[in-house]
């Protein structure tokens, strides 16, 4: 079969299209595309959660990684890539809330509520509907202090170590741990009331 | 043969009750932590296949404005 062929048959309709748009990209620059297939589902998680809208999550992806692709030179592997894209992606959240002043639409949590709540943030979580669960998880985020929400999203993922955290945030791991304990109570207060 | 219908509608009945139950079962669940959740949440976000087509777009896009700059631009910045 000819290269010609073999292309035909790769985007003939009705393939899976996600399978036809990464070879796309995979055509363009691979390995940047490697990159993208493995960090993006994560890139797009912290935006989606941050912004919490779909339409800004996915255009700040789209973003972060085109930075990452200009600068891809100034890369330095004393960091991962997940650390590297994480912090573009961080500071171009931040940029998109300060523009569009969301930090004033939505209340966040009382920090004295939270301290003198006796909701035990260690007790299991329980979700009926999985289906609501994105929705739920979104009002509650959206409750919580901009860095609580942060802190949060950024140790959900296996990848990070405290450390890492500590370094994305400029903190130390100390002050990540201690606010790490206060943004799960809060979490766990607001999560109820969303039920 | 009225026996053997009503054999079958109850068949079909106690089938469907259970199906409701498993999905139940499958759609309730508990988080040890909040981590856990956002994990989980996490993997059950898809990311929307345009994000990549816009991407590979943009590339080529930078890529092809890289080739068609000027020779001394290229050397001189």
């Amino acid at each position: 079969m000819s290269n010609l062929a073999v292309a035909t048959v790769l985007t003939r309709p009705g393939m899976d299209q996600d399978a036809q748009q990464r070879l796309e990209l995979r055509s363009v620059a691979p390995d940047f595309a490697e990159l993208y297939c493995a960090h993006s589902r994560q890139i797009y998680y912290l935006c989606l959660r941050v912004l919490g809208d779909h339409a800004l999550a996915e255009d700040a992806t789209h973003d972060v990684f085109l930075k990452a692709w200009r600068h891809r030179a100034e890369f330095r592997a004393e960091s991962s890539w997940r650390t590297w894209l994480y912090r573009i992606a961080i500071n171009h959240c931040k940029n998109i809330r300060r523009a569009w002043s969301l930090r004033h639409i939505q209340p966040a949590a009382d920090d004295a509520l939270v301290a003198n709540a006796s909701v035990d943030s260690s007790s299991p979580l329980r979700v009926l509907e999985l289906k609501e669960l994105g929705e739920r998880i979104q009002k509650t985020l959206d409750q919580l202090p901009a860095e609580y929400k942060l802190l949060l999203l950024l140790v959900a993922d296996d990848q990070l170590s405290y450390e890492q955290i500590a370094a994305l945030t400029d903190q130390t791991i100390d002050a990540v741990r201690g606010k790490l304990h206060r943004a799960r109570k809060a979490f766990a207060i607001e999560f109820q009331k969303t039920a | 043969m009225n026996q053997h219908t009503k054999k079958l509608e109850q068949q079909q009945k106690q089938q469907t009750t259970e199906t409701k139950l498993t999905e139940q079962k499958t759609a309730a669940r508990e988080f040890s932590s909040v981590e856990e959740m956002l994990r989980f949440d996490a993997a059950q976000t898809q990311v929307p296949s345009s994000i990549e087509v816009r991407l590979a777009e943009s590339v080529q896009k930078e890529l092809a404005a890289r080739k068609a700059r000027p020779w001394w631009k290229k050397l001189f910045g």
